[in-house]
């Protein structure tokens, strides 16, 4: 039986249904993310399952309790917020400690628990700051500190990342990632960044007009997009309906395809391709934007319109816009996709 | 140009602050003076009228009473406005604006008119209200409404109520520990600045306190106002302690809602 396991949650705001009949399982120890664009649901999905967002149908199980209806103090679950929601009256330490005094934990033990917190979330030194002395990712490593201390069955994370800036928030996720793989703490992670969510997870659910659209570990999720939606959210997918795709590479024209823009080539004279690709296709360079180590192009193929990416190998290498090339595309690649998303996978 | 833009605003601004300052300067020198009658200047300078103001039992027992009923109508207002503040913050925030508009009500109505209404209608009241502090302290705790209620409210705003409270009950507290732990503590400064702000207004009250309750219960108001045919140096006296702290309390005011310490 699953560690977590989820069953027909819905929730409603009067007549704006924010979510309906989810369902899922997750294992001990897994980091679960839900990647959504804003307004998916996954935010009230999150709170739904800590108990603070009454849900109109649902079972929840953890470690095969039923917790469906129980209140957020009796469920053993901690949440790290996007706004940190430290207490502001309280120091970094009595923050941390704060949960372990409601359960009347002795004094000695929880000294020593908060120090090895302290420890494990390199904030040592600032046990006596206040949370208005401490930079955004410090505030959010007392935040994750204070969630872990209670030792929660389940940790949830309300997009905690998304108001630092670059720098901390690639740092973080990784210290994020290595403290759950330290405590084997099953861990759901909600946010809208999809780079975030392939860096970190074990599996992702990704979530479309309160729905789960899609579900699977970030390759397949991404390698494989079920529908249109889930290849333009992951990636910078190209999209050929059934006409184009069955004009441009002769296919049987009943399915849409998705492409990756890596999974296209500009042909160069004298190098050989793999017999997976397709004749090079004539096309215009319309746009090209630098990325750093990638360069992104934008190519007509009469009035389609084709974005492929190819590696910055040398600042010769860059392509004129007008110029004209012939464009392979690796046929292994073509991703069958529908073009609505109400198909869950 | 822009130094003689500067010396008008300047110019501008101490003129107003001086022509304003003016009265209370006169009143100050004459409260200090021991005859100021044709002369341009004083005849001399005394301690003479505050000493007598001090002695003067009936002087502090209204103060006195002004102090009580201006700081149990906060009390009141404390208690009763900051659980309500709280369920609407956390648990109705649609309810803020509404709130808003019933706060407010107290003001829609001249006070010379609504204590005619009040008069009438605690005239018939199964026990006596009127000439009693209570129905004064009742009055002034619907002014003090409004101060209360904003500063408190501002407060909830900026400390994030509903993460702070969803925080605390994830970490096992119950809605009342999550309360006095958390959210009392953040008020303080709101609280503070309200309480000193809201006391400098109740304490120059004067209709209300005339009108429901007169020397049945005389406030400092009410005694200034009995005291008007005695000396005008001993009036002047009595003018600038009000004067002096309501400046203390508004400036305390000011300062703690300023402030970041806190």
């Amino acid at each position: 039986m699953s560690y977590v396991s989820v069953e027909g949650l819905s929730k409603a705001f009067g007549q704006n249904q924010v979510f309906s009949d989810i369902g899922f399982t997750i294992e001990q120890g897994e980091f679960i993310t839900l990647l959504g664009p804003s307004g998916c649901g996954k935010s009230t999905l999150l709170r739904s399952i800590a108990g603070l967002n009454p849900v109109d149908s649902s079972s929840l199980t953890v470690a095969g309790q039923e917790i469906t209806h129980l209140a957020p103090q009796k469920r053993e679950i901690g949440m790290v917020f996007q706004s940190y929601a430290l207490f502001p009256n309280m120091s970094v330490s009595d923050n941390i400690a704060f949960g372990l005094k409601m359960k009347s934990v002795p004094a000695e033990e929880m000294a020593r628990k908060v120090s090895r917190i302290i420890e494990l979330v390199e904030l040592k030194g600032k046990e006596d700051c206040y949370p208005h002395q401490l930079s955004g990712g410090q505030c959010q490593r007392v935040a994750l500190a204070r969630a872990l201390v209670v030792e929660p069955r389940i940790l949830l994370l309300d997009e905690p990342l998304s108001a630092l800036d670059a720098k901390i928030r690639k740092n973080l996720r990784i210290q994020i990632r290595a403290i759950q793989k330290e405590l084997n703490l099953t861990t759901i992670f909600v946010t809208h960044d999809q780079e975030e969510a392939m860096l970190m997870s074990d599996r992702i659910f990704l979530m479309h007009g309160g729905r789960i659209v899609q579900s699977g570990t970030p390759e397949s999720i991404y390698t494989q997009p079920a529908n249109a939606f889930v290849a333009g959210f992951m990636g910078h997918y190209n999209i050929l309906d059934k006409d184009s795709a069955a004009e441009l590479f002769g296919l049987n024209g009943t399915q849409s395809i998705a492409i990756r823009p890596e999974a296209i080539y500009i042909q160069e004279p004298g190098r050989a391709y793999s017999e997976h690709m397709t004749q090079p296709t004539p096309a215009i360079i319309k746009d090209h934007q630098l990325l750093g180590n990638v360069i992104r192009y934008k190519a007509m193929i009469g009035q389609q319109e084709i974005t492929l990416d190819a590696l910055n190998r040398s600042a010769g290498h860059l392509i004129p816009v007008g110029s004209s090339v012939g464009l392979l595309f690796d046929r292994q690649e073509f991703q069958p996709v529908s073009l609505s998303v109400s198909t869950p996978a | 140009m822009q130094n003689a833009n500067l010396l008008y605003h300047k110019t501008v601004v101490y003129s107003i602050i001086s022509l304003l300052a003016l009265p209370i300067a006169a009143t100050l020198i004459y409260s200090f003076s021991s005859r100021w009658g044709a002369t341009i200047l004083p005849d001399g300078f005394t301690l003479k009228w505050y000493g007598q103001l001090f002695s003067d039992i009936r002087f502090l027992e209204a103060f006195g009473r002004s102090l009580l009923v201006c700081i149990t109508a906060l009390l009141l207002a404390l208690v009763l406005v900051i659980p309500l503040a709280f369920v609407v913050f956390y648990y109705y925030p649609g309810y803020d604006r509404l709130m808003n508009v019933l706060i407010l009500l107290p003001f829609a109505v001249p006070p010379v008119v609504s204590s005619v209404g009040l008069l009438q209608f605690y005239a018939d009241a199964p026990f006596p209200m009127l000439g009693t502090p209570w129905i004064l302290i009742g009055t002034y705790f619907t002014i003090a409404l409004p101060f209360i209620y904003r500063a408190i409210a501002n407060n909830f705003m900026a400390i994030n109520l509903k993460d702070l409270v969803d925080a605390a009950h994830l970490l096992g507290a119950s809605t009342p520990k999550a309360f006095f732990h958390i959210i009392l503590p953040n008020l303080k400064k709101g609280v503070l600045a309200s309480m000193f702000l809201s006391f400098s207004f109740l304490l120059g009250e004067f209709v209300f306190a005339n009108i429901l309750v007169g020397t049945r219960y005389e406030t400092l108001q009410v005694y200034l106002y009995n005291m008007r045919q005695t000396s005008g140096h001993f009036t002047s006296a009595l003018v600038m302690t009000y004067f002096f702290f309501i400046f203390i309390c508004t400036w305390l005011g000011s300062r703690i809602s300023k402030s970041n310490a806190l």
